[in-house]
Order: structure tokens, then sequence, then C-alpha cells
């Protein structure tokens, strides 16, 4: 019996398969904002193979590797976007409350150009999701920024754990009441995540059951990807981030977590987790928030601009994140918020957008911070990042430069579409913006009889 | 990428059935219409008998639906008909790979009442793999005959539907008194695309791979079910008679294969992650961005058949001042047109065989099409491989079809000049041993191109006189009103249409035209974020007066739609 683990392996071969670009550059004489240990003037940087292999002072550029001379300007690590919608052919399958079978990596659109223009902001990974309409959304996926590939499979952050969304509140209410089905209230949203998992327990003891039996006629359990994948989270292997915004929804879930031992949880938006941030911290859950942006809907007001200061000073991991293809290119300038209101840190406010959603995304072993044997995801600004006059000069991602300001020019994109109008392309598609409940079937005129899609 | 619209439907949906020439009838025959006799002797020909060979002043003989006999020096049979093909070209009659030639477009299943949306019927879903395209046949249908007046022999006729249709066929291109004379092999492939569910599971890619994955593991476990129950029942649960899983069981055990109907690159690459991951053997057709798969179509193994829709050629802007910019944005636009039309020749370097397939393609730009890839880098012998050998080969019916030699099938392609020539027209087809004579025009008197198209129109104009040409239609949703053109036209017998819009975006395409009874009808697919949405327009013709509603099932909405026919001047 092929189980998910097997079909994850399969997975997994087929993305060994692809090849990514690794590159080598020495960078010299810049400021190294490293976030895990402070900030180093005058430093060198060496990149071999894609990995930061040396940090210091005077190395020198072994044969063949480039320098790259960045006296007077900011190196720090490549920023992370814990929330994004860029890059996806498609984002809700809004048809049912419970999607958790769904996966994000069969809709990555590598050919985006929202994803140059996100490394033009210093990104250099992002977490695509799935849209907020369901209750148990689908699985996410967590990417590198390797613009130029007309293949998906080498835009992904390879060996990153799983995640998976999941949406309170107002969303998936919506989607429940237009098509008169559960959830039509936040008490259904509740019911319907403890029903899912308790239906998942059962379904795992029913395959348990049937691994573990050596009779040789025996006849299997129906398969189901959807309850396979909510037994896998209950596992540990799939970290949750879930789309809410008020505090009692919140408190809700991690009551509901803790009764299923399921203790892998971010909030994404968490506008309102500000009134539960002990608790957040003593459960162990993290935030990704908005830096202040709010009043787009009813749920969505009672908010403030100290959230994620509050929330970072109670000792809650907590990440700043765009949810947008406009917002993700400065996203340094929303950490720098933080300053303004809270009085974070350097090293806090960048850890916001570095760090802190690399362990939100169980990549921080690889990325998030200027380290020796970290990926060489690096984002290089002409003054601190933190400054509102900080303007991206260049984006590396495993030592290979993929934005330069000084070639930023002309037409990005790596696909064009033979039978488009010009006027079309010239038009920015500012309706991209946000994605989160496309395709969550609610009628838009607009989206309905428009033909500029 | 996301302003690539896609455009589900096509225009199928058979209108009328043009006839031309002799049709030879192989049933019993009380109206005398049958062939005198199933001898033929086609002499004097050039033989092209396959790709890269040339035969000249030679005899191909014919009897009762098989090639007999190919050479210079061969004896005519006393009880053949003798045609004399001097100057005349004869091909393989082509085989396309997939198309819905010869269906018949079912009726869209009915939203059900209080339709639970996350687990919708299979039929309204879209999963009904145990169909066969055989139910959805409609031998009378003008798209035979469209497809055989442009050099097809055979067509793999797929099923309408959405996720999993059913199977697909190899159908004799002939005219038949019942589907089982033309049906050559019933049921080769099983058919999928990645059509969602209008408002329903799976709605779009996103639960359509996931639900795929599903439905396949489902099978398995249900093929070792049954397999284990046959060999002894007594003590174990009885399988369940899913027919669902039951479809997938000779794919499983690679008896068949699947065909993905793919046309973008990321759509191929999603059919060959579900085939890398679950093992089954692959086809992917209607391939229309393929340039960057072909190292992973090749890895997989994949029988592929490339478009023979092509897009337009991009048209410049005449402005003489035009932007730099606007300029550069021209030339990225042109290098992506020619990406689409030389793929195929870049598919014939990389070694990588490859046939064609229909759908989509209207019947009477075939040519032109190939032409296209021709002269962007397609040698003429990889042309006329796409179009018999390599097809034959992917079905497995190489030792029949594909070839003019002898002991195959009678299925060949009668030919002015040689075939991959601006002014070869298609005077005969033979089609598994019956012969089809076409009108051959005087290309001099004629504008070059599109005489056949002309010859149609004019021919069934009568019938449709009343909606052909252009109105201006007025179409009111709320808070928003859209102006333009709908151009109504009779192409090849078939009616196409456009829908224009006056405020600068692109033009719509119609489909399904049907008009009876001074009732028009058509539809219309438009991409909603990912999700197809069908709108279904219908209403009557009074004189110049157009009055229809236009209506979206899914929403269980309807709005005015109303059109008047411009004056043409006559």
């Amino acid at each position: 019996m092929k189980n998910i683990f097997t079909l994850l392996l399969c997975l997994l071969s087929t993305a060994a398969l692809a090849q990514v670009q690794k590159g080598d550059v020495l960078f010299k004489n810049g400021t190294v904002l490293t976030v895990t240990n402070g900030t180093m003037e005058n430093t060198d940087v060496l990149v071999r193979d894609g990995k930061i292999s040396r940090i210091g002072k005077d190395l020198r550029a072994p044969r063949g590797v480039e320098t790259v001379d960045i006296q007077g300007k900011f190196l720090m690590p490549g920023i992370i976007d814990a929330h994004s919608h860029i890059a996806g052919s498609a984002i809700n399958e809004g048809t049912s409350q419970v999607t958790a079978e769904v996966s994000m990596e069969d809709v990555v659109d590598p050919t985006d150009v929202a994803i140059y223009r996100a490394l033009a902001g210093g990104v250099t990974s992002i977490h695509l999701m799935h849209g907020s309409a369901n209750v148990i959304g689908g699985q996410n996926e967590t990417m590198k920024l390797r613009y130029g590939t007309m293949n998906p499979d080498d835009l992904r952050f390879e060996g990153a754990p799983r995640t998976i969304k999941f949406a309170l509140g107002e969303n998936p209410t919506r989607g429940g009441r237009s098509r008169g089905i559960q959830p039509q209230s936040r008490m259904g949203v509740e019911n319907m995540l403890r029903n899912s998992f308790a239906e998942a327990v059962e379904y795992g003891k029913e395959w348990d059951a049937y691994n573990s039996s050596s009779d040789p006629r025996k006849v299997a359990p129906e398969y189901d990807l959807r309850m396979q994948t909510l037994v896998d989270i209950m596992n540990g292997d799939v970290l949750i981030h879930c789309h809410s915004y008020r505090a009692d929804e919140i408190y809700m879930l991690m009551k509901v977590l803790s009764d299923f031992d399921v203790d892998k949880i971010t909030f994404q938006h968490a506008n309102e987790a500000y009134k539960v941030a002990p608790e957040l911290a003593a459960f162990g859950a993290s935030a990704s928030v908005f830096a202040d942006w709010w009043a787009y809907k009813l749920e969505v007001y009672y908010s403030t601009a100290y959230n994620a200061a509050i929330l970072t000073e109670n000792g809650v991991l907590t990440s700043i994140n765009s949810d947008s293809g406009e917002l993700i290119r400065h996203l340094f300038h929303e950490a720098a918020k933080t300053q303004k209101y809270g009085d974070l840190s350097d090293d806090q406010a960048l850890a916001l957008i570095t760090l802190n959603p690399a362990k939100q995304l169980g990549i921080d072993s690889r990325v998030g911070s200027i380290e020796v044997g970290k990926d060489a995801d690096i984002a290089i600004f002409d003054k601190h990042p933190l400054s509102v006059y900080a303007v991206p000069q260049m984006t590396f991602v495993d030592g290979v430069k993929y934005f330069d300001l000084t070639d930023s020019k002309g037409d990005k994109r790596i696909f064009v579409n033979p039978e488009s109008t010009i006027s079309d392309i010239m038009i920015y598609e500012r309706h991209e913006d946000h994605r989160c409940l496309e395709d969550a079937n609610m009628v838009n005129f607009e989206d309905l009889f428009s033909n500029k899609k | 990428m996301k302003s690539l619209r896609k455009i589900s439907l096509h225009f199928m949906l058979a209108l009328s059935l043009v006839v031309f020439g002799t049709n030879a009838f192989a049933q019993s025959d009380p109206s005398g219409t049958s062939a005198v006799t199933k001898t033929f002797a086609i002499t004097n020909a050039t033989v092209i008998a396959k790709p890269g060979t040339e035969m000249t002043e030679a005899t191909v003989v014919v009897k009762n639906g098989l090639i007999v006999n190919v050479g210079k020096n061969v004896t005519i049979p006393a009880d053949a008909e003798v045609i004399d093909a001097s100057g005349l070209y004869v091909y393989p009659a082509f085989i396309d790979g997939m198309s819905n030639t010869g269906a018949k477009r079912p009726e869209n299943p009915q939203r059900p009442q209080n339709l639970f949306t996350p687990d919708p019927p299979n039929d309204y879903a879209g999963i009904t793999p145990e169909n066969s395209i055989v139910s959805q046949m409609d031998i009378s249908s003008s798209s035979i005959g469209n497809m055989r007046k442009v050099g097809f022999g055979i067509s793999h006729a797929v099923p309408y539907g959405r996720m999993l249709p059913g199977s697909g066929s190899l159908i004799l291109l002939n005219d038949a008194e019942h589907m089982d004379d033309i049906l050559m092999a019933k049921d080769v492939s099983l058919y999928s695309q990645f059509v969602g569910a209008p408002g329903a599971y799976p709605g779009n890619i996103l639960g359509i791979m996931a639900k795929f994955r599903n439905l396949y593991k489902n099978a398995e476990l249900h093929k070792r079910h049954v397999e284990l129950y046959a060999q002894n029942p007594v003590g174990m649960e009885r399988p369940t008679n899913d027919r669902v899983s039951y479809a997938f069981h000779p794919v499983i055990s690679k008896e068949k294969a699947i065909m993905f109907d793919v046309d973008e690159m990321l759509d191929v690459r999603r059919a060959l992650r579900l085939k890398n991951e679950l093992g089954f053997n692959i086809m992917v057709a209607g391939v229309k961005q393929g340039w960057d798969v072909v190292d992973e179509l090749k890895a997989a193994n994949a029988n592929v058949f490339l478009s023979l829709d092509l897009p337009n050629e991009p048209k410049d802007s005449k402005d003489e001042d035009k932007s730099e910019e606007v300029k550069n944005l021209e030339v990225r636009r042109m290098e992506f047109y020619k990406k689409y039309v030389t793929q195929a020749g870049d598919m014939e370097k990389a070694g990588v065989p490859f046939g064609f397939s229909a759908r989509g393609a209207s019947a009477n730009k075939i040519k032109a099409n190939v032409m296209t890839l021709i002269e962007n880098g397609l040698s003429e012998n990889a042309a006329l491989a796409a179009l018999t050998v390599n097809p034959a080969n992917a079905f497995g019916i190489g030792q029949v079809v594909g070839t003019v030699e002898a002991g195959k099938m009678a299925n060949l392609m009668v030919s002015t000049a040689p075939y991959f020539t601006k002014d070869s027209q298609i005077k005969m087809m033979f089609v598994d041993g019956d012969k089809h004579v076409y009108d051959v025009k005087d290309k001099k008197a004629k504008k070059e191109g599109d005489d056949m198209a002309e010859e149609t129109s004019s021919a069934d104009a009568g019938a449709y006189g009343a909606i052909l040409g252009s109105w201006s239609y007025v179409f009111e949703v709320p808070g928003q009103e859209q102006t333009g053109k709908m151009i109504i036209k009779m192409e090849s017998g078939m009616l196409t249409g456009v829908l224009t819009s006056d405020n600068g975006d692109p033009d719509q395409d119609i489909s399904d035209i049907n008009f009876r009874d001074g009732e028009l009808a058509f539809t219309m697919a438009i991409d909603a974020g990912g999700q197809s949405v069908e709108i279904i327009v219908e209403g009557s013709v009074d004189g110049n007066a157009y009055d229809a509603n236009a209506s979206i099932e899914q929403f269980n909405v309807s709005f005015p739609l109303s059109a008047t026919k411009d004056d043409d001047g006559k």
C-alpha cells in the first residue's frame, strides 16, 4: 500500500531532478545586518556554491569568483513573506469548506511577473498560500524566488516543511452562507474544525488497523487524501497557518488544537492578537501580521499599529507579511513602522521580515539571517533598510543575482501572450493585489463580464 | 499568463450536413446510391507512400477496403474503376490525434436542486470516466465530412464534458448508416481535461489535481480488492460496483493510456506530474505551449499531439509615433508568437515524435496552420509523419494505417499538387476503401485560401441567411452595459461567431450556434479567475431584431441581450 508518505517521496524525487542554479560571489566592504549577530561594519561576505561560506574582513575572492563592491551599502538576509498570493494560477478551491487535500504546489506559476516585482523589494522567499474561503483550505507552498525558470519545481524551497491554510471568521462563513452550507457562523467554524479532526482520528485508526494486519486477504479502507492530510497535521508533519482576526476566534482555535494535540500554529493577520499575546506565548503559537492595515471589513476594526511590537515584547514569535503583490515590494518599510509604533530595535524589526517568518515556515536553519552555512539569499540596500529613503539595489537567491536596480528597466516578463493587446500589457493589473477570496464563488460582475483578465 | 483566456468551448456543434461528391454506402442500398464497385485502380499517380518517399507513374489498387497493390507494373483487376491520376499525388490519409469529431455536445447536466457543492453527483462534477464517446456520437454530424474534406481519414474522437468525460475512440471519417460501421477501435484512451464543475467540487485546477489523485488511489485499491475477490470470494466483503474505479483498471494495468487535453505549458506539467506520481501511461494533446517541456515529455515517454489551432500572428501598430516601449513590447509579443509556430520544428530537431490534434482548430484553417509550421522550421517529412505514421503508432494502429502500402487499410488522400504547397487541393479521399470526390477549383480564377469556405457558405447561406452577418448588440448587466458587434459567419459548413466590444476588450468567441425556427441560441465561455463560466444565450430572431436572454446557470441569473442586424446595403 502506497500511503501519503510514499507519494510525498515521489514528489521529492521529482523535485530533486530539477537543477537549481547556485552562485559564487564575494561582497566587499558593506554594512552587514546579520539579524542574529548584530551589525558588522566594513565587512565582506563570501558565497560559495549558493551558501554563505565566510563572513569577515579583507576576504579575498577565490579564482573565478566575482567581487561585488558594496561599500556604503547595506547587506541583509533576503526578505521572507510569510503570506503571499503571487505566482499562483489559482488561489481558492472555494467550492467546499474543507479542502485539506488540495495543494498550492500544483498551481505555482513561475511566469508571474509579480515574482520579479517582489525581488525588486528585496524579497527572496514567499509562502504561497491557499486563499481564505475555506475553514480548512489547501496546503501552501514555500518558495524561493528564482525568477526566470519556466519550471515551477525550480521555485520550490526544497526541504521546507509542509504547511496548510486554515481560516476563521467572516471569509469562510460568507462562503458557507452564499452556498447554504456549513459554516454560516463562527460557531459553525469551530464545529467544522472539531468534526474534521475527529473524523480524521477515526480515519487514521482504520488505516493503522489495515497496515498492521498481516492477513494476506485484507481489504483496504477507502483512501481519502483530505483525511490523510488532517492525520498528517495531527502527526506534526504539517504546520498550520490560520487566517484569523478576532481574539476570541484565535483563542478558540488554540483550544481546539489542544484537544487534538496539535501545537504548530501561526495565526495569519491576527489583528486582535495583541489582546491574547500572553496566551499565544504560553501556547507557543506565532503570529504573522500587517504593520498597520485594517478596517477593510467589520472584523478588522479593532486593530492597532502596535500589534507587532506588543506581540514581540510578550515573547510571541511574530512576522510582518504582505498578502499583496504591491505591499510585498516594501516589507522593509512595513517592518520599520514597528520602530515608530513600539520602539523595536533594528534587529527586532528586521527579524519580523527575515528570521521570524523563516521560523514560522520551518526554514530558519537555511535562511533568515547572515550566518556561515546558511543559503546566500541576500538583499543589498543603498541606505539602512529601515530608513524610508532605502532603495533595494540587488537581490540574490542561492548566491545568484535575480534583481539589479541598474538593469531593472524594460519588459521583465518571461511569458507573453501573443494575442494580447499592447495597451493591456501596460496597464498594471491592480485587481491581482488581493486574491484571498478569489474563486470563492461570489458573483463579481466586473470579473465575469470584463474580458480584461 | 493570467491574461491568456481559456476558451473551453469550440465550434463543434454540427448544424448541417454538407455532402460533396460521391458517397459510397457500405450497407444494403434500396436508394441505389452505393458504389458500383469496391475495387479501384488509381493510375499514373505520384505516390508518397510514407514520409520521405516518392514513387512516380505508380498505380495504387484498392479492393474491398484494403490497399492490395502499390507499384509501377501492377495488374489492374478487371472489376476495377480506373482513376487516371496523372498529375495527382497520393498520400496516406491523415489521422487526427484528438477532436470532438462526430460528437454531439450533450445537454449540460442540470444543476441539482439543493446541490451540496462540496460533494456533487459525479455527472455534475464531470467525473464519468465510465462513459464512451460512442454514446455522444452522431454519425450524421457534418464535422465528419468537414474533417475528411481537409484530408483526414481517422479522428481520435473524445467526448465533451469536464474533468473525466469518458473514453475516446478511433473513428473512420466515413458516411455511415450505423455507428458500428465507422468505429475503428472503441475506447482507446481515457480522456481528461482540467475543467472544473461550475460552482461545485472540483471547481478548478486545485481541486481537480487532488480529486484525480484520490480517484486513482481508490481505483488501485479497488482493483486489488476485485482481484482478491475473484480468487476467492468466501469470507470477503463484496467489492462495490464502482464504475469510476473500474474505468481506471485498464489504465492501472497500462493497457490504456490517459490522454490529457492540455494547451498551456503549466497544464502540460500538471498532467506529467500526475503521471510521474501515479505511474500510468500518458498522452498529451492540444498542446500549444510545449517548447519548455520537451525534456520532460521525453522523460515521461509521453505521446504528444500538438494543437492545430495557432494564435493569430500579432499585428504591430501602424502608428508612426509609437514609443520605444510600445515597439519593444511588440517585439516581445512577436518573439512569443514565434515560439508557438516554431515549436513543431524544434520538437522535430529534439527527436520527439509528435502528432497533431484538431480540437479547437477550424477545419478550413488546418492546412494553412500546418504550412505556417513548415515556414517556421518544420520539415515536410516531419509534418507528414505527424499527420500519418506518428499518430498511427501512438494509437497502436501502425500496422493497418498511416502509409500507402499493400495490406493496409485504404485510407488515402489524393491531392492536385504536392500537398505542402500553397495551391494544392484535395481532389479525392478514400476512407476504409470508400471513395469521396471533391470539386477542385481553378485557383487563378479565385482568391487563394478560402475558396472552400466560400463555396460552403454560399451553399448554406439560404438556411442561415437570417442570422449571417453583422449585428449591433447591447448586453445589460446591473450597473454595466456592453455594446459591440455580433458577427456570425458560415465557415466550412459550420456557424462561427464572435462578439466584439466597443470598449476595446478582446473579442469573445461564441460557440454552439444553433438556429432553428427563428430561435437563435449560442454559448460563450468566460474565464472568471480560473473558473470557467458558461453563458448561454437564447432568443428569437424577428426580421432584423434579436431579443434574447443570457443566462448563467451556475449562478442562476440571466440578463437581457438584444441586437439589431446591421444594414449591409443590400
